[in-house]
């Protein structure tokens, strides 16, 4: 059973890599080539995304045209921006790896391997 | 009275001498987990010191004469009907100690539910956003700096950019993700909640200030020892290294370092050979553990005081 967020995530997908005002149709269509999905499925979830506020729409005729409000490029930004931490919000608890750090950290850290290495090789 | 001193003298303890001596111990970093459990117990015991405190402030007498019943009194053990709750003390004598144990922990669960407010957030965004892969079992973003970090909670989600997928190596991703599900698994979130908490609600305390910061840097090593447990420790090191450095390049503005000694702490950790800590040495730590909350009521409450 596919979820809702998946064919939200369909649905983004097309949006953004055909980069132009597009009709539930058209992405319908395109979906289902691979597999069969209702038009009214399609449409609602595309209406709970402009809702969202990730689409918007304009009438074109008798129906709507969609497009995203940002690029993926802008959302993705955004999210590294959110989880690099530029804000010190620890316990929203988007624990990295390894945190930010200066160059002297960096080469203490590349010495500190450099010297393990020469040890086991010694 | 007496109660109320020794009480007292016990929180400042806890709370000033005992956090400098642990930041500077060594053992802390060969049994991390138990360390952050010792952490906890600290903060635990202070505020149940503190809210005793206040208690034997308020209502000097009653404990005099009471002793052990008097502590199990305390604690709501027996319902007792000479509980002398009804006099015109009995008001601030529960509520002003309860409001100290309380406050944090009320403060607790809010900063729990925030947390999880901006997760859900940006996991919702996450998902339609970047791409999922079966194979690395994580979310790619398609981001040119390199990073990964994950999201802990109910729908958890681990995520590594383009940028440490090109710089990585396939057993030093391995490695990096086996890290991030460590911090999922062993619920790492929580643990970090709480000393986060506990270090806003009692800013001025050194124990708030080092138990928020030893916890933090605790539980990457305790994630680094799982990783460690499953691939070679010269992939994490090097993928450690290689992170930083890539991350750094990555900057905006150059140098902002937030890192600090850790991340040269834990590599040195890494690629040292693993002494294991004395298993007398973890039987006497969980024993600290669960006495240090015991500690405050035993010594407000002994007879005589």
């Amino acid at each position: 059973m596919r979820r809702l967020g998946d064919l939200e995530a369909e649905i983004m997908d097309r949006l953004w890599a055909w980069q132009r005002p597009t009709t539930v149709r058209e992405i319908v269509d395109d979906i289902n080539e691979h597999r069969p999905v209702a038009y009214t499925t399609v449409m609602t979830v595309a209406s709970i995304l402009y809702n969202k506020g990730w689409l918007l729409r304009a009438k074109e005729g008798r129906a709507w045209v969609y497009s995203p409000v940002r690029s993926r490029e802008e959302y993705t930004a955004a999210l590294m921006e959110d989880a690099l931490g530029t804000s010190d919000d620890r316990s929203a608890a988007l624990t990295h790896f390894v945190e930010q750090m200066g160059p002297e950290e960096v080469s203490a850290l590349r010495k500190a391997l450099r010297a393990a290495g020469r040890r086991t090789e010694a | 009275m007496t109660a109320a001193l020794a009480l007292a003298c016990y929180a400042a303890a806890v709370g000033v001498v005992a956090p400098k001596a642990l930041a500077g111990s060594a053992w802390p970093h060969r049994t991390p987990a138990l360390a952050v459990a010792v952490w906890h117990g600290l903060v635990l015991s202070f505020t149940i010191a503190l809210a005793l405190t206040t208690y034997h402030l308020v209502t000097p007498t009653w404990h005099l004469h009471s002793g052990m019943s008097g502590l199990l009194r305390f604690c709501g053990l027996t319902l007792d009907a000479r509980m002398p709750a009804t006099g015109p003390i009995g008001v601030p004598a529960i509520a002003a100690p309860a409001s100290v144990a309380l406050i944090p922990l009320v403060r607790f669960g809010h900063e729990v539910l925030r947390a999880r407010r901006v997760r859900a957030r940006h996991r919702g965004v996450l998902d339609l956003v970047g791409r999922r892969s079966a194979r690395l079992r994580a979310t790619v973003l398609d981001h040119d700096t390199p990073a990964a970090y994950c999201l802990p909670g109910r729908r958890p989600r681990i995520v590594v950019s383009a940028g440490a997928l090109r710089l990585l190596s396939p057993t030093q991703l391995e490695s990096v993700l086996e890290h991030e599900r460590a911090h999922i698994a062993g619920r790492h979130h929580l643990a970090l909640a709480a000393t986060e908490t506990f270090a806003r609600v009692f800013r001025w305390l050194p124990l708030a200030r080092e138990a928020r910061a030893q916890t933090a840097l605790l539980l990457e090593m305790a994630a680094d020892d799982r990783a460690l447990r499953r691939h070679p420790r010269q992939a994490l090191a090097s993928a450690l290294c290689t992170m930083a450095a890539g991350k750094a390049a990555h900057a905006p503005g150059g140098a902002f370092a937030v890192g600090g000694p850790g991340a040269v702490v834990r590599l040195r950790r890494m690629l040292d050979v693993r002494r294991r800590p004395h298993p007398a040495l973890c039987g006497v730590l969980a024993a600290v553990v669960a006495g240090l909350p015991l500690l405050p009521p035993l010594l407000g409450c002994a007879p005589g005081m």
